[in-house]
């Protein structure tokens, strides 16, 4: 292409595009903003994948500030290097714990729930390892000028598997369903001050309209795959959706067994052609035990293990026979120090406890390195919005005494509660070893998740209620979620007590932001003023771990734990 | 004999009646409740509270223990909570899972723990004896998800012998099944023979040493008949007590071992109900592995006065 065909074809795009669409093509044009983000932000609003990586190439300024790089538009392409496999087969996978309650759509809120459940089932976008949106079911979307209404273009010809055609109104059914207060649904606090119930309505067969209660940049992700409960079933679901498990999926249900295991054959009349898989089943195990699933692997009872932890994992990570595939995510855990309690209601005191912490020490002992350090904001390196030149906060322990020598407190005793699981437990007493340097002694207390949590309400619970606690953050594609409930002075999840206006407006205006640019900016003050005022310790956010045998290919995960098989298979020869 | 079996039965059941009362309480001490635990700490209380309504469990306690006592009545053990299945789709299976393995543990062990008991006890002091009864004891002491670990490491993991979990293929034969399930059960034979060989080495040694068996060596009855009619029929006697009590272990106390082999029994089952805050479910196994120790008990005491005509059931009320 000549240089003035380019031109001439990025007017065109730019004619046919959005005012924020061309507000992103200026950002990217004047290098204020990476390729990787200029290719993920151009997915959320919507425009197509082939504009936007052609754009990228056309309009790009040549520093390569993402890590994607290369030409074309190979910057979308998901996972690794695709290799060569042998079609048919079944692959076998471990999941631990796997799901714990009834597989209902609305209600699954574990791991193990939605990594079956989107098998045989679709979303209306897919956010792939890169966190970039890729259209599934619906075919594009676009907001209004200011994000307040989204409009969605549902793709034709799409049959669930008992046959029945799949259409806007199974669409709008899905999602009114779980923005219904009545219904128990697990997505409520995710749609809470977004979406009310019934402002999702089919407009015509191909058309379905989202008018949200506030203008939202981020919306098309709390419809995608990061949305565990937003999968679409036919509106007319009579029964348990746990016996047949009905969705447009690449995977029909073979049989499932609860609390043991699921088989899947795989879809041969599914609407995406290049995704019908390559092999002919999967089985899936679940191991209530995370031991349990790591010997199988090893011992060759299963070719894939979904997703294992770090700490749990360890002797996988320098096992010969087994590929490791690993996925930054923004799993994290936040530990909490109420400021309006003493001796944290001085802030000096909160700073000196997050200076004495050996991150790097963390990291090693408890991720054999597979984590980014925190630094003390919900801004993970992972998101594109986190504004990375904010300096990282180091261990610094005659900082640390002097702060707590200003404050004027010294050997103060505190519990500090968490629960027995993952690498809480060991977090505790690493954090009471650096405690300890600057006189600071900490009692962990641990008990089960159920008495930790308690209720989940304030004044019921030790997670909310505890001067001092440790909480287990999942994945999630972009941070609104954990700068609002755990952070925000009305925050349900606000254990910290934390209590800021300065704050709260700037997560408005985080929120409210629609490019890149100003979301950094926004993300920018917000970093700066938790750093500050530190209510809540980020040591790390670890990495999304799996397994595969050495003869099995291009297995594909994310980060909240969906996993694509789709193109997976046995190497040949093997 | 039947009034003793009657009597025994009618016990059985105000123990079970106050079995279930006291799971019931246990259960309702558990912190938390049941929407929470299905939907998270992060689900908002609308959603919880909905839920909790739709499941019942938003009812005064007393009611649903009512209903739950109601429905056994009917022969109707209800849904869990949590996974909201029938739960005698759940109960069943896993007990069969559960007897498969006690029957395959003690099909090994009981014979092995009793051999060697008598051999000990026939050269008490012995250097024989002395390693069966330190071997033994020393392999009771080591817990059994230790032995688990360590078998799994050296014969599954290193030698690759057996497969590092219980759970067999679907549609699995008889010997495909029991090749999973030697593992779990060399872990409870390590377990329990130290304990059952002693039992039947004491009992050997008494009975060697008793009247009755003089008189046979002086009458001049041969070796084997002395020892196979004499001494084995006294000496396995409490052998059979010891047996009988370590079924409601074998049946409800295998938690870990469960875990670790992945292995769908009653006691994984019982674990996840009370994890899950599932009361029904956990109503129900508790209750079902109460029956299983009361009836292996009976057993026990039925097969004892049957072999020792000695003991008199329901003449003396024993």
């Amino acid at each position: 292409m000549s240089r003035n065909q380019t031109n001439r074809r990025v007017d065109e795009i730019r004619a046919k595009s959005s005012e924020l669409e061309n507000h992103l093509i200026d950002e990217y044009s004047s290098g204020r903003l990476s390729r990787r983000d200029f290719v993920r932000r151009g997915t959320v609003l919507g425009m197509s994948l082939s504009a936007v990586g052609f754009l990228a190439s056309a309009c790009g300024t040549g520093k390569k500030t993402g890590t994607t790089g290369g030409g074309g538009g190979t910057a979308v392409q998901a996972g690794g290097k695709e290799v060569q496999v042998r079609a048919g087969g079944t692959l076998k996978l471990g999941m631990s714990p796997g799901p714990s309650t009834e597989i209902d759509p609305i209600k699954v809120a574990d791991e193990g729930g939605l990594g079956i459940m989107s098998q045989t089932a679709e979303f209306l976008s897919w956010s792939d390892s890169k966190l970039h949106l890729q259209p599934r079911l619906a075919e594009s979307w676009k907001p209004n000028a200011d994000g307040s209404v989204w409009t969605f273009k549902i793709r034709q010809g799409v049959k669930f598997h008992d046959g029945t055609p799949m259409t806007a109104e199974d669409v709008a059914a899905s999602i009114n369903a779980l923005s219904d207060p009545k219904g128990g649904s697990n997505a409520l606090s995710t749609f809470a001050g977004v979406l009310s119930k019934d402002s999702a309505k089919a407009t015509d067969a191909s058309t379905v309209t989202f008018e949200l209660d506030a203008p939202n940049g981020n919306f098309p992700y709390l419809l995608s795959s990061d949305n565990y409960n937003a999968i679409i079933v036919p509106k007319d679901l009579s029964g348990k959706w746990e016996k047949t498990f009905p969705g447009t999926g690449p995977w029909k249900l073979d049989r499932y067994t609860p609390n043991s295991g699921v088989s899947y054959v795989k879809n041969p009349d599914y609407w995406d052609k290049s995704r019908i898989p390559k092999l002919d089943s999967q089985q899936v195990k679940f191991y209530p035990k995370e031991q349990a699933q790591i010997l199988a692997l090893q011992s060759g009872d299963v070719d894939v293990l979904i997703h294992f932890s770090p700490t749990g994992g360890k002797a996988l990570l320098n096992d010969p026979k087994i590929t490791v595939i690993e996925l930054r995510s923004s799993v994290h855990r936040e530990v909490h120090m109420r400021n309006d309690k003493k001796p944290f209601d001085d802030k000096r005191v909160r700073q000196a406890m997050a200076l004495a912490v050996d991150r790097n020490a963390l990291v090693q002992g408890l991720f054999a390195g597979k984590a980014d350090l925190g630094n003390d904001s919900p801004f993970a390196p992972v998101f594109p919005s986190t504004d990375k030149s904010v300096p990282q906060r180091q261990q610094d322990l005659e900082k640390a005494k002097a702060l707590m020598q200003q404050a004027g407190v010294s050997n103060v005793s505190l519990t500090l509660n968490t629960w027995d699981g993952f690498e809480l437990g060991d977090l505790a007493q690493l954090l009471q070893n650096d405690a300890a340097k600057i006189g600071i002694k900490l009692k962990p207390n641990i008990t089960d998740a159920g008495t930790y949590y308690g209720d989940a309400v304030f004044g019921k619970s030790p997670w909310l209620d505890s001067v001092m606690g440790i909480t287990d953050y999942g994945h999630r594609g972009v941070p609104n979620v954990f700068l609002n409930a755990p952070l925000q002075s009305k925050g349900v999840w606000n254990a910290a007590h934390f209590h800021n206006p300065t704050y709260d407006g700037l997560v408005k205006e985080y929120t409210a932001a629609l490019d890149i640019g100003a979301q950094r900016t926004a993300a920018k003050k917000i970093q700066e003023l938790l750093l500050d005022e530190s209510p809540i310790l980020y040591p790390y956010f670890y990495f999304f771990l799996t397994g595969t045998k050495k003869n099995v290919g291009n297995v594909e995960v994310s980060a909240m734990g969906h996993y694509d098989i789709t193109k997976a298979g046995f190497t040949t020869g093997a | 004999m039947a009034r003793f079996i009657a009597k025994r039965l009618a016990l059985g059941l105000i123990t079970l009646f106050l079995l279930s009362v006291l799971v019931f309480c246990m259960a309702n001490v558990l912190p938390g409740n049941v929407g929470r635990r299905v939907l998270g700490p992060f689900a908002s209380p609308t959603a919880v509270a909905a839920l909790n309504h739709q499941l019942g469990t938003d009812q005064p306690v007393l009611k649903q223990y009512w209903n739950q006592m109601k429905g056994y009545v009917h022969g109707d053990m209800g849904r869990s909570v949590s996974t909201r299945q029938p739960i005698s789709e759940v109960l069943w299976p896993a007990l069969g899972h559960s007897a498969k393995l006690a029957v395959l543990a003690f099909l090994i062990v009981v014979p092995l723990s009793i051999l060697g008991g008598v051999v000990a006890a026939l050269k008490e002091g012995s250097v024989r004896d002395r390693v069966i009864t330190v071997g033994g004891l020393s392999a009771t002491a080591i817990p059994d998800f230790v032995w688990a670990v360590v078998l799994l490491i050296v014969l599954s993991l290193g030698l690759g012998i057996f497969p590092s979990t219980a759970a067999w293929p679907d549609g699995s034969g008889i010997l495909t099944q029991i090749k999973y399930l030697l593992l779990p059960a060399f872990c409870l034979v390590f377990v329990l023979f130290g304990y059952i060989a002693r039992m039947a080495r004491a009992g050997t040694i008494e009975a060697l040493d008793a009247d009755y068996t003089r008189t046979a060596v002086i009458k001049g009855l041969p070796q084997r008949t002395v020892l196979w009619r004499h001494v084995l029929r006294n000496s396995l006697l409490p052998t059979i007590a010891v047996v009988a009590t370590q079924v409601g272990y074998l049946m409800g106390g295998l938690v870990v071992i469960e875990l670790i082999f992945n292995y769908q029994g009653i006691g994984q089952m019982i674990f996840r109900a009370a994890t899950q805050k599932d009361f029904p479910a956990l109503e129900a196994a508790v209750l079902v592995v109460g029956v299983v120790f009361l009836v292996s008990t009976l057993v026990a005491d039925v097969l004892y006065s049957v072999l020792n005509p000695r003991v008199r059931l329901g003449s003396a009320d024993s």
